[in-house]
C-alpha cells in the first residue's frame, strides 16, 4: 500500500477520515505490514502483505 | 482489535431471499472466489457450447494487452470500462476487482496521472492482483480488502465507478449503490455490468448457495436493481446493452459449482431466465 493511499482511505463503518497509519514493514515504495486505525471507532485494520484489509469488523 | 475475517452483520434486505442467510451467501461467495484465485481458472468451461461467454467480453485488442494472469481468473460478465467514458487522469473505483483485469483496462484509460482503486472481499485475489499489477508495471492500481456494501474511501473522490459482474452477488444491493453514490463525485459515472433476473427464480437455485457464488441466485429483476440504484440517487438510468443466456449456457455454467445440488437442478427450464447488462447512471452534479 502506498502512503498516499492514506489521502482518500475513510473508515469503512463511520466513514472517518483522516485514519491513523502504523508502519511495521515498508520497502522504498509502500507500506508491507502495519495498522490503520481509525481513531473514531477506535478499530484497527491491519495491512498484510502490503494489502490493507478494511473489512467492517464483525460485530 | 475486532477480529476481522467477517462482515458485519445487518439485517436481510429485500433482495435477501428468506431460505439463505447473508452471513452464508458471504461466505460462499468469498470460499468460491478464493478457489478461482488459487487455482487460477476462469469461470468459463472449456466446451464452448456451455461456457457463459465470459472469452467474448473484451475486444481481442484489449484482451491481449492485458496480462494472462488477470485474464485468467476473470469471472466477469460483461466489460464496464466500454461504458465508462474513462478519460487521462480519472479516479476510478473498481468494486469486486478480483484478478484486476478491468483496473488493468481502466488504468492504462487514465493513464498515469489517473488512479484506479481495486476493492474485493477475497485477499487471495487481492494478492494475485498485486502480484500481476507489480510484475506488469501498473503504477497507478491499487487494491485493499473490503465490502463493496462499505467502501473503506472519503466521499466525492472518484470520476467513475465501474463493477462487473458483482454486485448480484451482495445480500444488500441497495447499500452498495449507496456507497457508490457516496464515493463519486457530483457528475460522476457509475458503469456496471451485471447479471438480471428477467422471470422468477425456480426455488431450488434460489436457496442453492453455489448458485450465488455464480451470480445466478442473488440476482433481482431489472426493476429491482434499477430501483434500487435510483433509491441511491442516480439519475439518467440506461441499459446500455442486454445479453439473454441461453438454457444451455446457464446450466452449463451452474453445473461447474463444485458444490451444486446436481440433482436438485435437473429439469429446471433455465432457458430466457437471465441476462449479462451493461447500465450506466449519473450522481447529479448539484
Amino acid at each position: 500500500m502506498k502512503k498516499k493511499l492514506m489521502d482518500i482511505l475513510a473508515c469503512p463503518v463511520c466513514k472517518h477520515h483522516p485514519l491513523e497509519l502504523t508502519v511495521k514493514k515498508e520497502d522504498e515504495r509502500e507500506v508491507l505490514e502495519g495498522t490503520i486505525r481509525c481513531p473514531k471507532c477506535s478499530v484497527d485494520y491491519p495491512i498484510e502483505d502490503g494489502i490493507p484489509d478494511m473489512l467492517p469488523p464483525e460485530k | 482489535m475486532a477480529k476481522k475475517t467477517k462482515s458485519a452483520r445487518r439485517s436481510p434486505s429485500r433482495a435477501s431471499p428468506a431460505k439463505v442467510k447473508e452471513e452464508d451467501v458471504r461466505r460462499a461467495v468469498r470460499q468460491r472466489y478464493a478457489t478461482l484465485a488459487s487455482t487460477g481458472s476462469s469461470c468459463c468451461p472449456t466446451d464452448r457450447s456451455t461456457m457463459c461467454g465470459c472469452s467474448d467480453l473484451y475486444p481481442q485488442a484489449e484482451i491481449v494487452s492485458l496480462p494472462e494472469a488477470a485474464v485468467a481468473v476473470s469471472a466477469g460478465c460483461g466489460n464496464p470500462t466500454a461504458i465508462a467514458g474513462l478519460k487521462p487522469g480519472m479516479t476510478v473505483v473498481d468494486l469486486g476487482s478480483g484478478g484486476g483485469i478491468d483496473c488493468f483496462l481502466a488504468a492504462k484509460k487514465v493513464g498515469p496521472k489517473g488512479r484506479v482503486y481495486g476493492i474485493d472481499a477475497t485477499h487471495e485475489m487481492l494478492l494475485r492482483a498485486r502480484k500481476t499489477a507489480a510484475e506488469n508495471g501498473y503504477v497507478n492500481v491499487e487494491f485493499r480488502l473490503g465490502e463493496i456494501e462499505h467502501i473503506p474511501l472519503e466521499s466525492d473522490v472518484a470520476d467513475v465507478v465501474i463493477s462487473n459482474c458483482v454486485i448480484n452477488l451482495s445480500p444488500d444491493k441497495e447499500q452498495v449503490f449507496r456507497d457508490a453514490f457516496r464515493v463519486l463525485r457530483p457528475g460522476g459515472k457509475l458503469a456496471v455490468s451485471d447479471i438480471v433476473l428477467l422471470k422468477d427464480l425456480p426455488d431450488e437455485l434460489r436457496s442453492d448457495l453455489s448458485g450465488w457464488s455464480q451470480c445466478v441466485s442473488g440476482a433481482v429483476s431489472e426493476q429491482e436493481y434499477i430501483g434500487a440504484m435510483k433509491k441511491a440517487g442516480f439519475e439518467k438510468v440506461r441499459v446500455e446493452e442486454r445479453v439473454v443466456y441461453t438454457h444451455e449456457q446457464l446450466s452449463g455454467y451452474v453445473r461447474q459449482a463444485p458444490v451444486a445440488d446436481k440433482e436438485r437442478l435437473k429439469g429446471l427450464d433455465l432457458d430466457q431466465l437471465v441476462a449479462s447488462y451493461k447500465i450506466s447512471a449519473m450522481k447529479p452534479k448539484k
